[in-house]
Formats: structure tokens, C-alpha cells, sequence
């Protein structure tokens, strides 16, 4: 099982290459950059795309582009690998790089995507979080001044914990299959469409 | 065999042309019925749509073809201009599919692409030919010299002529996309009734923000139950002095 995992939800994507449970190569990467990457470290590991049997790619919640970027290359290496893919949250991957914390994605104007249970969109006052809990991600860093005095605990800024790993959305996927059954997590409607229900 | 994807706008599309010019297959799917309760194109929503068209498009264009993945030379891709959510879409879907299968990517200029639709079947031109590009996003004059290469000489100083088609439409009270409300209405109106000025603008560009603005005031100026008798013939009058002011420009 040779899979190739990725996510550009955020604002640092990142890649994996991995066999069986063997991680062979892992890297930060941008949403451009994802393929000619995965190519590098194939090229590495001595093999080829056609090598591929599987895909996982993050499925957010982040940036509405970055998530788009992530699923349309999924769809169009799946189509052109015939192979299945896998969909994992984002906020799962981040939490599965640092047990017992809550995962934080900055989902800009002033709010924050949340792992509570299940991936939920709000102000980072209302997270309502036991004091030392330890909050991750590029939601925890932008709010670190807000969250430490709610007696949070926000791990240093250069802590790899705050940022996707590839490793992690191929150690949690599950349920392989066809690419355009795995769906994005906007958990936000379109602007437009806010206003018209408003 | 060469696969084309396009998603700058409101449409996702594939195609596949071989390259003596023959189309195999062109799958257009549209979102203008999404799109049509906002007035206008909301790039969050084309986008959304443009992820979920995007493969299914290419598996119909190969599906009508009758071909096969393996027997795909090129990937040809619109590379803009356009909404960047939605061309980034397609990139990348295109970019994927380069990829898995070892094919050449090609970005495309979609104005390019509007041109080289001339060098295949049926129409079949070869340059130099004078072109005028209208369509809903774009007003342009174009000197085309050679297949691969063209020169702007004119563009629009203001509205595109689609938006100019769209505002007219909104101060009719009809429906969007507005160039096909109009002509549908205009037809049963008579073009004369109402006089629109066509714009002179010097050299080869366009301009159709005064055409927009006569016929606000003449709107204006009628009471309701008189609008409503004569908005036949304004669409007439002001779908004349639209096409007029394309088509003597581009003659001049
Ligand atoms: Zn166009």
C-alpha cells in the first residue's frame, strides 16, 4: 500500500509518502506546490506516481481555496491513477499530532474552526474550554494572548504541533473510495448566500 | 488527442480535440440557474460548483468521445483571466490529472482560447482575420496575425458588453442573465421606438456606459403602467444600440 496523503487547507500545506505504516518522506509544502513535492519524494524513495495505490487529502475546515486545491488534485490523480481516496478533517489530523488538545484553524473574522466533539465554527471567547487545556494550530497562535488568559495553554509558536502532518490524515483515514464522494468542510456558507437567507 | 478543461467563470467545461482540429467532445456544464437569484456571479458559489463538476465533466467528454484516459497526448487548461477561486479549481484538477498520467500541462490564456475556437471544425479560419470578442465577461477587438499569437486594438473603457446587457435588464425588471432576457423580449418590440446614443470613442475601444444611462432616464421617465406597455421596445431600442456600438467599431 504505497499512499500518498496531503492537505492545503491552511496556510502551510503539507505532504506524506507513505508505506504500509512506513512514513518514507514527509514535508511542509504551499497548495502549488503539492505535486511537484510528492514527485521530489517518490523520485527519492525510488518510485513513481504510477506506483500509487492510494490518496488521502484533507478536507478542511481552513481556507475555502486551500480546501478546493487540495480536493480538485485529489480528484484529478484519482481519475488519472484510478485509484481511492480518503477524506480526513484537517482539525482531526492537527489533534492526532498532540493528544488531549483541542485543535484551533483560524477561520478568519475574528472566529475560529473548532474540534469539539465535532468541527464547529465560532468566536474564540465562546470555546468555554477547562482552564489548561492545551489549544494547537494557526487558530491557538493568532489568539494565543486571549486564550492564555483564559488559563489555556498554547504550546510555544515554533511547536510543530500547530501545524497539519501529512502522516497523521494517513494513519486516520478510513473508508476508501471514489474521489468526488469525498466532500470539502466549508462550515460556512457563501457569502451571498448568508445574505439572501438574511 | 488533447483534453481541455475551463473553469474561469460560471461554466465547467472539457473537451477533447485531436489535433487536426476535429472535436471529439465538448461537455459544458452551466451554472447559471445558481447564480441567477443573486443577479450575477458569486465567485464562492461558482467555485463550490466548479469542485464538483470538474472530473465528472472530463469522465462525459471521454465518455461521448468513446475514448479512453490512456489515449489523452495533452492537458490543456485555462489559466486565466477569470475568478481566481474558480480557475484554481480547474488547475488543479488539471494539474492532477497531468501528473498521474505523465502528460504535458498546457496553461491557457482564455481569451487565446476564445480565438483558437475559430481553428476548429466547423468554422476552420486561419489568420490574419479581424476579431471581436463579446461575451460576458469580455468587449475586445483583436488583431489576430498568426495561430499562436493576437494583439488587443480596442476594449471596452467601461462595461463589458454582457454586464452592459445584465444592468439593462435589472432597470427593465428582467431576469439574469440579461442578454438572453432582453433579446427574448426584444423581439416583439419595435427598436425605433426608442433613440439610445452609440458612444464615439476614439480609437478602437468600446463604451456602453452611456447607452446604460439613457436608458435609465428614459425608465425614468415613463409612469408604471406605460413602462410596463413599452418595455418591449426599450429592450429593442437599447439591444440596437448595444450591437451598433460593436459592430461600427469594429467596422470603422
Ligand atoms: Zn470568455
Amino acid at each position: 500500500m504505497l499512499t500518498l496523503a496531503f492537505d492545503t487547507a491552511t496556510a502551510v500545506a503539507t505532504v506524506a509518502l507513505v508505506d504500509g505504516e512506513e512514513v518514507l518522506a514527509e514535508r511542509r509544502s504551499r497548495a502549488a506546490r503539492v505535486l511537484a513535492e510528492a514527485h521530489l519524494m517518490l523520485v527519492d524513495a525510488g518510485r513513481s506516481p504510477g506506483e500509487l495505490t492510494r490518496l488521502v487529502v484533507g478536507t478542511g475546515p481552513g481556507s475555502f481555496t486551500g480546501i478546493r486545491i487540495g480536493l480538485a488534485t485529489a480528484r484529478g490523480v484519482a481519475l488519472a491513477l484510478d485509484v481511492p481516496v480518503a477524506g480526513v478533517s484537517t482539525l482531526a489530523a492537527l489533534a492526532a499530532g498532540a493528544s488531549a488538545s483541542v485543535p484551533l484553524i483560524d477561520a478568519r473574522r475574528r472566529e475560529v474552526f473548532a474540534l469539539l466533539g465535532e468541527p464547529i465554527c465560532l468566536r474564540p471567547a465562546d470555546l468555554q474550554l477547562d482552564p489548561g487545556t492545551v489549544c494547537i494550530g494557526d487558530g491557538a497562535l493568532r489568539y494565543r494572548v486571549l486564550l492564555e488568559e483564559a488559563g489555556l495553554v498554547v504550546p510555544p509558536d515554533a511547536s510543530e504541533v500547530h501545524l497539519p502532518r501529512a502522516r497523521y490524515h494517513a494513519r486516520l483515514a478510513r473508508d476508501f473510495g471514489p474521489a468526488e464522494l469525498v466532500e470539502p468542510v466549508y462550515l460556512r456558507a457563501p457569502d451571498a448566500e448568508q445574505a439572501a437567507v438574511a | 488527442m488533447i483534453l481541455g478543461i475551463e473553469t474561469s467563470c460560471d461554466e465547467t467545461a472539457a473537451a477533447l480535440v485531436s489535433g487536426d482540429g476535429h472535436v471529439a467532445a465538448s461537455v459544458v456544464a452551466s451554472q447559471v440557474d445558481l447564480h441567477a437569484r443573486y443577479g450575477g456571479v458569486v465567485p464562492e458559489i461558482a467555485s463550490r460548483r466548479h469542485l464538483e463538476l470538474v472530473t465528472p465533466v472530463v469522465r462525459e467528454a471521454l465518455r461521448k468521445a468513446g475514448a479512453v484516459l490512456a489515449e489523452v497526448e495533452m492537458v490543456a487548461v485555462t489559466r486565466g483571466p477569470g475568478l481566481v477561486g474558480a480557475l484554481l479549481v480547474g488547475l488543479a484538477a488539471a494539474k492532477g490529472l497531468a501528473w498521474g498520467r505523465r502528460l504535458p500541462l498546457v496553461p491557457v490564456d482564455h481569451l487565446h482560447g476564445h480565438v483558437a475556437s475559430l481553428y476548429l471544425e466547423p468554422t476552420d479560419l486561419d489568420p490574419p482575420f479581424l476579431c471581436l470578442l463579446a461575451s460576458g465577461g469580455h468587449t475586445l477587438l483583436l488583431d489576430v496575425r498568426e495561430r499562436g499569437r493576437f494583439s488587443i486594438l480596442g476594449s471596452t473603457r467601461d462595461d463589458a458588453a454582457g454586464e452592459a446587457f445584465d444592468k439593462g435588464a435589472r432597470l427593465l425588471g428582467l431576469g439574469y442573465p440579461g442578454g438572453a432576457a432582453i433579446d427574448r423580449l426584444a423581439c416583439t418590440g419595435d427598436p425605433s421606438a426608442f433613440v439610445f446614443p452609440v458612444a464615439r470613442v476614439p480609437g478602437f475601444d468600446f463604451s456602453f456606459s452611456g447607452v446604460k444611462t439613457a436608458l435609465l432616464y428614459a425608465v425614468r421617465a415613463l409612469e408604471a403602467t406605460e413602462l410596463e406597455a413599452r418595455r418591449a421596445d426599450l429592450a429593442a431600442a437599447y439591444q440596437r444600440a448595444l450591437v451598433r456600438a460593436l459592430v461600427e467599431q469594429t467596422l470603422a
